[in-house]
C-alpha cells in the first residue's frame, strides 16, 4: 500500500499531461457513449411505441354474442357488460365501444322518400380509435347536442346530407330525429352506416339494454394482446371474445420484423461504434511508448505499468461514459419527439448499461498497450521504433 | 494503420446503414400488404349496402353490379406494377343442406347461408395479351385453410368457414339428438346441396377445405366466383373488389385535393404512388366504379412506415456521427504523433503550407483506401442484415461508394484540420530536441 499515493499520482499525471490528447480521448469515448445511450433508449422506446402506433389500425378485439353471426336474426348482449370491461392493458387505456346495429329507414328531414340503411347505436369511450377514418366534415358544437349523430361518407352522399343537417330515422313505427355533426370516411362498411347514441338505436330496434357487440382497441405486444383476450374470455363465458385475425397476424408479423430490424441495426451500429472508438483510442495509446519506456527504465514491472494504464483507461471510461451517456439520454428524448411526436421516456437501466459498455470499450482500447510489455526501454530512448 | 482501420470500420457502418435504409422502406411496404387490401372498389350507382358484420343484407336484385371482364384493365394503369393483388367478391344468400332434399315447395326451410364467390389463384387476362395470377389468398393473407385445400376454379367445389363446418350444421332438423349434431361436422370430401332463395336447385358443391379467417367468413361458404354468379343469376358480374397496392405514405402534398392543384403539381401527384392517385387511376380505368381508400389500413401503414423510416435514418445518422468522431479522433492523434517528422521537414526548409498540404494529401489517401475497404465490408454487412431480417439482398449501389468516399475524405480532413493547423505552426527546434 505504500505505493498507493504514488500510483494515483502517476495516473493523474498520465491523464493531465497532455490536454489535447485528453480531449481527443474524451471526445471519442463520450461520443460513443452518447450514441450507445441514445440508440438503446430509443430502441426500447420505439418498440413500445410501435404497439401504440398499431392502434391506428383500429379495433383489434371483439366481444360478440356466441351465435351472433350464425344467422341474420343475430343474438345480442347485455349492455351492462360494457362497464365490466378492463379499461387498460399494459398501462395503456383500452378504448371500448358498444354497438347495436339495426336496419332502419332513413331520410333527410323534410323529405318523404326513406331508404333502408344500417343505424349503429354506439356508447363508450373512443369511437374514433376503434373506428379509424377521416372526418371530412365536423361540427364540434353539434357533437355536444343530445341528439347528435355521425354519418358515413357514402350514406351522406346517398341522402345528400352535410354536417348540421337533420336526419329522420324510423323502424317499424318507431321514429327518431338526429342532427349530423360529422361525415366520416373509413373505406369500410362504416361508410354506409349512421352512428347514433346507443339509446336511439335501442329504441328503434325495441331492444332496450341490449347491444350487438363491443369493439376494443387493445395496445400491447402480440403476446400481451393474446393474454388480454384469454383473460377476458374467461371472465365472460357467455360471450365470444376474439381478436381480429387480420390485424393480429399482420401486427405480429410486422412487430417482429420491425423490432428485429431495429435490434439488429442497433447492435451492429453499437458494435461498430465501439470498434471505431477502440481503433481511434488505440492510436492514442500507441503514442505512449515513451512513457512506458521510461517507466520500465526506472524499474517498473510490466504488471505495474499495465495496471497504471488500466486505471487510466477505467477512469477515462467512467468520465467519458457518465458525460456521454447523459448527453445521449437527453438527446434520445428529443429524438423520440422528432420521430414519434412524443418525447421518449428515459429508461434508467440504459444509463448504467451504456456507462458499462463505455468502460469496457475504453479498457479494450488499452489492449494494444500489452504489446508495450515487450518494449525495450533502450531502443525507445534511442528513438527507434 | 489504425486510422485506416477506424476509417474502414466507420465507412462500413455508414455503407451498411445507408444501403439498408435505402431499401428497407420498399421491403417494409411490401410486408404491410399482409394487412390486406387498402382499396375497395364498389359500383358507383349503388344503393346503400346494408352491411353488418361483413354480411350484406340487401336482396340479390337490389343494388348494382360490375363486369368481371373489365378486371384485366387494372394491370394497365400507370402504377400497374404497384398493384400487388386484387380479388372480386360476389355474395349471395342461399339455403344449403348436407343431403339431397327433394323440394316441391317454393322455399326450402332452415337458415340462410352467405356464399362468397371469389378468385383463388385465378388467371386474369390482361389487355396486352399476358396473364396475371391473383386471388383472395393474396389480398387477404389471413384467410387460411384449417384443413384441405382451396377450390379449383371451373369446378363445383367449395371451402366452408370453420363455424359452418363445426357447429349445428346445415339443415340438421331441430330437436335431433346431440350426437347427430356432433357427427355432422363437414369435412373435405363431403357434399353440400344448395338451393337458391327462390327454391330452385343450385349446383352440388364438393367440400374441399375448411377456412379459418377469424372474421365473418367463418360463417360463410366460399366458392369460385362463377359458382356464386350462377347462384345469384348474375353471370359475369361481381359486387366488390379488393385491391392491395404498394403505396407511398401520404405526406402533406399527397393529402391535397387534386382539384386544387396546378397542372404541373397534378402531374407530379398523379405520377407518385400515393394511394389516392392509384385510386383515381383505377376509377378512370374501371368505368362506373367508386374507389375508396380503406382508411384504417392505408393510414396505419402510412404512419408506421414513416416513423420506422425516420427511425432508421436516425440510426444511420448516429452511425455516421460515431464513425466521424472516431475517425476524426484517430486522424487527429496520428497528426499529433507525427510531430517529429513535421519538425524535421520544417528544419529542412519546408514551409507551413507545404507541410499542411503533404499531411492532408496523406490523410486523403488514407481516406480513399479506408473508404474503399469500408464500402466493400459494408456491402457484405448490408447483405447479411438484409438476408437475416427480410430474406432479401439489397443491391450494391455504386453511388454509395461515391458518397462514402466523399464522406471519408471530409471526415478525415475535418478531424485533422485543427492538429494540422497547429502542426504547421510548430517551431522545429524544440520538437527535434524532444520537448
Amino acid at each position: 500500500m505504500r505505493n498507493f499515493s504514488m500510483f494515483w499520482r502517476i495516473v493523474r499525471r498520465l491523464i493531465t499531461a497532455n490536454y489535447g490528447r485528453l480531449f481527443v480521448i474524451l471526445l471519442a469515448l463520450g461520443a460513443g457513449a452518447a450514441i450507445t445511450a441514445a440508440l438503446l433508449n430509443l430502441q426500447i422506446d420505439a418498440k413500445r411505441r410501435l404497439t401504440t402506433e398499431f392502434r391506428a389500425l383500429g379495433a383489434n378485439v371483439i366481444v360478440a354474442p356466441r351465435d351472433a353471426n350464425a344467422n341474420s336474426s343475430g343474438g345480442t348482449l347485455e349492455q351492462g357488460l360494457l362497464a365490466g370491461l378492463p379499461t387498460e392493458n399494459a398501462g395503456k387505456p383500452v378504448p371500448a365501444v358498444a354497438f347495436l346495429y339495426v336496419i332502419g329507414e332513413v331520410a333527410k328531414a323534410g323529405e318523404i322518400r326513406h331508404q333502408a340503411a344500417v343505424i349503429a347505436g354506439t356508447e363508450g369511450q373512443g369511437l374514433t380509435q376503434v373506428r379509424p377514418g377521416r372526418r371530412t366534415e365536423y361540427f364540434a358544437e353539434v357533437e355536444r347536442d343530445a341528439a347528435a349523430c355521425e354519418i358515413g361518407a357514402k350514406a351522406a352522399a346517398q341522402f345528400k346530407v352535410h354536417a348540421g343537417d337533420l336526419l329522420h330515422l324510423r323502424n317499424q313505427g318507431r321514429e327518431a330525429t338526429c342532427k349530423v355533426f360529422a361525415v366520416v370516411a373509413t373505406g369500410g362498411a362504416e361508410d354506409t352506416q349512421i352512428f347514433t347514441k346507443l339509446g336511439v338505436a335501442q329504441m328503434l330496434a325495441d331492444l332496450p339494454g341490449r347491444i350487438s357487440l363491443v369493439q376494443l382497441s387493445v395496445t400491447g405486444t402480440p403476446d400481451s394482446i393474446a393474454r388480454f383476450i384469454a383473460a377476458l374470455a374467461q371472465r365472460m363465458p357467455g360471450a365470444d371474445v376474439h381478436g381480429i385475425k387480420q390485424l393480429a397476424e399482420a401486427e405480429g408479423k410486422l412487430y417482429n420484423r420491425i423490432s428485429g430490424l431495429l435490434s439488429t441495426t442497433v447492435i451492429i451500429v453499437l458494435l461498430l461504434t465501439s470498434l471505431c472508438v477502440m481503433a481511434g483510442m488505440s492510436n492514442v495509446a500507441i503514442e505512449r511508448k515513451n512513457d512506458v519506456g521510461l517507466m520500465k527504465a526506472i524499474g517498473g514491472s510490466v504488471r505495474r505499468v499495465v495496471r497504471l494504464f488500466l486505471a487510466e483507461a477505467i477512469l477515462m471510461g467512467i468520465v467519458g461514459g457518465v458525460i456521454g451517456s447523459a448527453i445521449g439520454i437527453v438527446g434520445s428524448i428529443w429524438l423520440g419527439k422528432s420521430v414519434f411526436g412524443v418525447a421518449a421516456q428515459p429508461r434508467w437501466i440504459v444509463y448504467p448499461v451504456s456507462v458499462g459498455i463505455t468502460i469496457i470499450v475504453s479498457v479494450a482500447s488499452a489492449f494494444p498497450l500489452r504489446r508495450l510489455a515487450s518494449v525495450r526501454p533502450a531502443s525507445v530512448f534511442r528513438g527507434e521504433a | 494503420m489504425l486510422t485506416l482501420a477506424a476509417l474502414a470500420l466507420g465507412m462500413a457502418v455508414a455503407t451498411a446503414a445507408l444501403s439498408v435504409s435505402l431499401d428497407v422502406g420498399d421491403r417494409l411496404a411490401l410486408e404491410f400488404r399482409s394487412l390486406g387490401a387498402n382499396l375497395l372498389v364498389t359500383p358507383e350507382a349503388d344503393s346503400l349496402p346494408l352491411e353488418i358484420g361483413g354480411v350484406d343484407y340487401r336482396p340479390a336484385n337490389a343494388g348494382a353490379y360490375l363486369p368481371e371482364a373489365d378486371l384485366g384493365k387494372l394491370k394497365t394503369i400507370f402504377w400497374r406494377f404497384n398493384i400487388k393483388a386484387f380479388a372480386p367478391i360476389l355474395e349471395v344468400q342461399v339455403k344449403a343442406a348436407p343431403y339431397d332434399m327433394d323440394y316441391v315447395s317454393d322455399t326450402p326451410p332452415g337458415p340462410a347461408y352467405t356464399v362468397i364467390g371469389t378468385w383463388v389463384n385465378h388467371e386474369v387476362k390482361i389487355p396486352d395479351g399476358t396473364t396475371y395470377v391473383t386471388g383472395i389468398e393474396k389480398t387477404n393473407p389471413w384467410w387460411q385453410l384449417k384443413e384441405g385445400r382451396w377450390f379449383t376454379e371451373g369446378k363445383n367445389e367449395c371451402v366452408v368457414g370453420k363455424n359452418v363446418a363445426m357447429k349445428k350444421l346445415l339443415g340438421v332438423p331441430p330437436g335431433s339428438p346431440p350426437e347427430l349434431r356432433s357427427r355432422n361436422d363437414l369435412k373435405p370430401g363431403d357434399e353440400i346441396f344448395t338451393f337458391k332463395m327462390n327454391g330452385h336447385m343450385g349446383p352440388r358443391l364438393h367440400v374441399v377445405g375448411v377456412l379459418d379467417t377469424g372474421g365473418p367468413e367463418d360463417n360463410a361458404i366460399v366458392v369460385p366466383l362463377d359458382v356464386a354468379q350462377t347462384l345469384a343469376d348474375k353471370p359475369g358480374q361481381y359486387r366488390r373488389l379488393y385491391v392491395s397496392a404498394l403505396t407511398k405514405p401520404e405526406d402533406a402534398f399527397g393529402r391535397r385535393d387534386p382539384k386544387s392543384m396546378t397542372p404541373a403539381e397534378f402531374d407530379r401527384w398523379y405520377c407518385s404512388p400515393y394511394i389516392s392517385a392509384i385510386a383515381l387511376q383505377i376509377s378512370q380505368e374501371l368505368k362506373g366504379t367508386e374507389v375508396r381508400v380503406i382508411r384504417r389500413v392505408a393510414e396505419g401503414e402510412g404512419t408506421i412506415l414513416t416513423r420506422v423510416r425516420t427511425l432508421l435514418w436516425l440510426v444511420t445518422f448516429a452511425a455516421l456521427l460515431a464513425a466521424a468522431l472516431a475517425v476524426g479522433a484517430s486522424a487527429a492523434a496520428s497528426v499529433i504523433e507525427r510531430r517529429t517528422e513535421i519538425g524535421l521537414m520544417k528544419a529542412l526548409g519546408a514551409g507551413s503550407g507545404l507541410v499542411g498540404v503533404l499531411l492532408a494529401a496523406e490523410q486523403l489517401l488514407v481516406a480513399f483506401v479506408g473508404g474503399g475497404i469500408g464500402y466493400a465490408v459494408g456491402i457484405l454487412l448490408a447483405r447479411l442484415l438484409g438476408e437475416k431480417i427480410f430474406g432479401f439482398t439489397p443491391e450494391p449501389k455504386l453511388f454509395l461508394l461515391f458518397i462514402v468516399l466523399v464522406l471519408a475524405s471530409l471526415i478525415t480532413l475535418l478531424g485533422s484540420a485543427y492538429p494540422l493547423r497547429r502542426a504547421s505552426r510548430y517551431d522545429p527546434a524544440p520538437i527535434l530536441r524532444g520537448e
